[in-house]
């Protein structure tokens, strides 16, 4: 454990070193913060035209006021979330790829493999390192998150919802992981640095962009902006019968999104947070649940990558510049 | 009456179907300085890769400090000092947390005061709160020997320990490795192409060629056999001949 440490220790010190980790993690909590500001905007421009709206419902006479247009403070992290699954996840990518490329250009494994345990034990201090690194980014983007909510949207932060944006910081930390993970060990497995780094952009690009395109294409409701049957104002009942004649392109459709880290780390998120409108408001036995499946492949994943990464440590001398 | 501190039979390492090292049979005792001599490519830095346990040995037997590389690969990792051609160290970080780091993990606990003094040892007091990346080849040789120093290793393994250095570099690194032999007692393994550094240090010299050991033996009884001033050139070329015949 001991040595694990230390190499995790080289690690901290090396990433807080490392001037464009930092500018990488403050882009991230830049984003947030604004996707929270274009959120608010939006949410006080619905409330301009519904104030506008019941004037003129007044002026007309009529004594019918429609519902006012509800704030679920965390719902306005959607576009952070966003951001962290699809920018998180590349930067996750960068500070493993980065890990294991500049140990190769720099040629310190050999010194690295006369003192160590093993290489399982050199990926082993890596992947420990960086989590330690991922759970302080991803505490500060829940304080980021909460501050902005709180600051910018002017909504009221209670313990109900620092305890979901805790949650949602924990997810974040597992989906990070996934990605650093995958790219400490097909770095590692790698001859050349150029190659893994281009491998892990093609996944991250398929896992993050192009299967929840595909998923969220072929989702009915997404035909039509603001979700089809809303649009034709077709009752929940009546949406779940028609639905229920689709059950096998369901499945499809369920399946290659479930394909995806991303869309599980999306579902979770969504869910606790409240963006999803099946969850909104509701308990987090409910969320659990609703989404314990995606929790399960999500985590499932995650160790994977991180047994990956610890095995590509047989692999290490690859790193060496002789290899 | 010593014992052996480095000894090797038969051993090979090959690279897919090349053999860049065949058949080394060696036995070098310890407190001596050896140094491996020969032609770029010869296989020198395989054979430290092998005895540092950085490549195992496709055939062949090799102990080092008395441990098997392949059986005791962490045992013989120890016991033993490594500095590779064109030491690299972490740029970002000072020499002393480089130094911390290195010693941690050879299982050293609060090693300030043992980086101190292999500091002074080579002569590198003062830049300890220095990032190594502004240090000169010369600075980072130093660094790179007191980390190998740092765990008192009973065999000091040299990768081409003056190559890139300007002439005082060379001479200051020459009597540093000396005086490790003369005062701590380290057997000395020292991979080099330059006849003079041998001259000037080692005790025992075994030349390489094309992976083939063709020359064993004392410095004296090297040098002894071409009593010359350019004696061990001589002894050297003399090897290769015979060995191409």
């Amino acid at each position: 454990m001991s040595e694990l440490m230390t190499l995790a220790r080289k690690e901290l010190l090396d990433v807080r070193r490392d001037r464009v980790v930092w500018i990488v993690m403050a882009a991230l909590g830049i984003a947030i913060v604004l996707s929270v500001v274009v959120a608010s905007l939006d949410f006080r421009a619905q409330m301009a035209d519904y104030n506008a709206y019941v004037a003129q419902v007044k002026a007309s006479g009529s004594g019918v006021t429609p519902q006012a247009p509800q704030l679920f403070p965390l719902q306005l992290l959607r576009g952070g979330m966003e951001y962290v699954e699809v920018l998180g996840a590349l930067f996750a990518v960068v500070l493993g790829y980065g890990s294991v490329a500049k140990e190769r250009a720099r040629g310190t494994v050999d010194l690295l493999l006369t003192r160590a345990r093993s290489g399982m034990s050199i990926l082993g201090g890596k992947l420990l390192g960086l989590g330690i690194v991922w759970a302080v980014v991803s505490l500060a983007l829940v304080v980021v998150s909460l501050a902005s909510v709180a600051v910018i949207g002017a909504a009221h932060i209670g313990l109900h919802e620092v305890a979901r944006m805790l949650l949602a910081g924990a997810a974040a930390w597992v989906y990070v992981m996934f990605w650093t993970a995958i790219a400490l060990a097909l770095t590692t497995v790698t001859k050349h640095s150029t190659p893994a780094l281009f491998g892990l952009l093609v996944a991250w690009l398929v896992v993050v962009l192009i299967i929840p395109q595909i998923g969220d294409t072929m989702d009915p409701d997404n035909q039509v902006p603001g979700g089809l049957f809303n649009a034709l104002a077709i009752a929940k009942p009546d949406e779940q019968a028609v639905l229920a004649h689709f059950t096998s392109f369901e499945s499809g459709r369920n399946a290659l999104e479930v394909s995806s880290v991303s869309k599980l780390y999306e579902r979770v998120t969504f869910a606790l947070l409240g963006i999803k409108n099946t969850y909104t408001g509701q308990s987090l036995a409910f969320v659990w649940d609703g989404t314990f499946r995606n929790i399960y492949g999500a985590v499932g994943a995650t160790l994977a990558a991180f047994a990956l990464a610890i095995g590509a440590g047989r692999r290490v001398h690859t790193l060496r510049r002789s290899a | 009456m010593t014992t052996t501190a480095i000894g090797t039979h038969l051993l090979t390492h090959r690279y897919g179907s090349h053999a860049a090292l065949s058949d080394l049979t060696l036995d070098i005792r310890e407190g001596e300085i050896f140094g491996l001599l020969g032609h770029n490519g010869a296989g020198k830095t395989t054979t430290v890769s092998v005895l540092t346990t950085l490549l195992r040995p496709s055939e062949g037997t090799a102990t080092v400090a008395g441990y098997d590389v392949k059986r005791e690969p962490r045992k013989v990792r120890a016991a033993i000092g490594y500095l590779p051609e064109n030491v690299t160290f972490y740029n970002d970080l000072t020499t002393a947390e480089n130094l911390s780091f290195f010693a941690e993990l050879s299982g050293l606990r609060k090693p300030g005061a043992r980086i101190s003094e292999v500091l002074e040892f080579v002569g590198f007091t003062g830049h300890d709160r220095e990032r190594v990346g502004t240090f000169s080849k010369g600075m980072r040789q130093r660094v790179g020997l007191a980390q190998a120093l740092l765990h008192r290793p009973e065999v000091l393994f040299l990768d081409e320990p003056t190559s890139g250095l300007d002439p005082e570099g060379v001479r200051a690194l020459r009597e540093l490795i000396v005086r490790i032999n003369d005062e701590w007692g380290t057997t000395i393994f020292m991979n080099t192409h330059l006849l003079s550094e041998v001259t000037k240090t080692c005790t025992s010299i075994g030349i390489l060629r094309s992976g083939r050991l063709v020359h064993h033996g004392s410095l004296a009884d090297t040098v002894g056999a071409f009593p010359t001033d350019d004696a061990l050139e001589r002894a050297y070329f003399a090897s290769a001949e015979s060995d191409a015949a």
